[in-house]
């Protein structure tokens, strides 16, 4: 059975056409009656406590091992790859006007904005080596990582799986994308490398060998894997 | 005030607020009047103060209305009317909290993306050189606490 959810709130009502929509009373409908939380863009959302998500990565992790990394990230990249749909249909409604002609670091910041709401994150977008074919995203305030704490290694593969999808819709190009810097390896924040498969493979590998995201960021930069 | 208003049905539930903790109500009472008054002049004079804030700038920076070729005049004008009347309800209801969580955090980022914060500095500062010509000194420092927040906010590179 579908249900199809409406969110109603004052201020859609009076104003519907509102871009500035993102404060907790404006995004949100709760509905105690249905026991339903659907935000702006008529999506239903679910509260979660860090306690899901810590059972959520243990749990993962004593079912499938180290699979578990490779099996959020594809969470992650179906997610991202729905989301990317779903994003075009409220973003051409919302602003009268299709995605594919509208500037880039705006449609981003608008794509990340319910997230941000939803209390993953904030973000930025590094677009500066953006010609070289790969770019970097910094992550402040990461729900997984902020939950796990300080393990020692990256751990938001559901972040990375969720760039990698999104992105590869909207660009028509297979992208995939990796955690080079993480809140959970005791940094301030995290920093994600999206780009083609063959250089996130290489950035894997120079982790692997202890490579931090600045050696990485330098080696991307300096030409290596052209 | 509505925030800490919110705080405090929060941190005093279940108990009696202090005095200490009723302190903000009698403040922001005794200033309402003068909240208001300033409120109702912003309304009255927005028209002038967007014009003669678009007439300063432009002498300061012709350039800061168009992108290349193309002159933004128009949509300027009305983001510039939209944020003055978000920092005259702010004001009114001593409220940047709930004017940051709504409305500055989101269009700041909007405001990076399109690359124009310097813009942004010079129309919020001039906007409160302009206020404090056309109100009275009480009246400016009122709205200009809220405005000050906005160029911050918006214009910080």
């Amino acid at each position: 059975m579908t249900v199809t959810l409406i969110h109603q709130s004052p201020a859609k009502r009076t104003n519907p056409k509102k871009h500035n929509h993102y404060g907790f009373q404006d995004f949100f409908q709760f509905d105690p009656d249905k026991g339903t939380i659907v935000d702006w863009n008529n999506s239903q959302n679910i509260m979660a406590t860090e306690d899901f998500i810590i059972g959520l990565v243990e749990g993962l992790e004593e079912e499938v091992g180290t699979a578990s990394a490779a099996t959020m990230y594809t969470i992650g990249c179906e997610w991202g790859q729905k989301d990317a749909f779903f994003f075009e249909k409220w973003f051409e409604k919302e602003f009268d006007r299709p995605v594919r002609q509208t500037s880039l670091m705006f449609l981003l910041e608008t794509w990340w904005w319910p997230f941000t709401a939803q209390g993953w994150g904030r973000w930025e977008v590094d677009l500066g080596d953006r010609r070289q074919g790969f770019m970097f995203i910094n992550l402040f305030d990461s729900a997984v990582a902020r939950t796990l704490g300080d393990v020692g290694k990256p751990v938001c593969f559901l972040y990375a799986g969720l760039f990698a999808g999104f992105f590869t819709e909207m660009v028509k190009k297979q992208l995939s994308c990796i955690e080079i810097q993480c809140y959970s390896m005791g940094e301030t924040y995290c920093k994600f490398l999206l780009g083609g498969k063959e250089r996130i493979d290489a950035a894997a590998f120079w982790m692997n060998e202890g490579a931090t995201a600045k050696d990485i960021e330098k080696r991307l930069r300096s030409g290596e894997l052209k | 005030m509505l925030s800490q208003m919110q705080r405090l049905s929060v941190e005093a539930d279940g108990r009696y607020a202090t005095d200490e903790e009723l302190k903000f109500l009698a403040t922001y009472l005794r200033s309402y009047d003068q909240r208001l008054q300033t409120y109702q002049k912003l309304q009255s004079s927005e028209t002038t103060l967007i014009q003669q804030v678009y007439d300063r700038v432009r002498t300061k920076d012709p350039n800061t209305f168009r992108n290349g070729n193309t002159d933004h005049t128009s949509i300027c004008k009305r983001d510039m009317s939209m944020n003055l009347r978000y920092a005259a309800l702010a004001m009114l209801l001593d409220d940047t909290d709930t004017l940051r969580e709504k409305h500055l955090f989101w269009c700041q980022t909007i405001m990076r993306a399109c690359g124009i914060q310097r813009k942004c500095n010079l129309i919020y500062s001039t906007m409160q050189e302009v206020t404090q010509q056309q109100l009275d000194p009480a009246q400016a420092r009122l709205i200009n606490g809220v405005l000050e927040q906005t160029q911050r906010l918006l214009g910080g590179v």
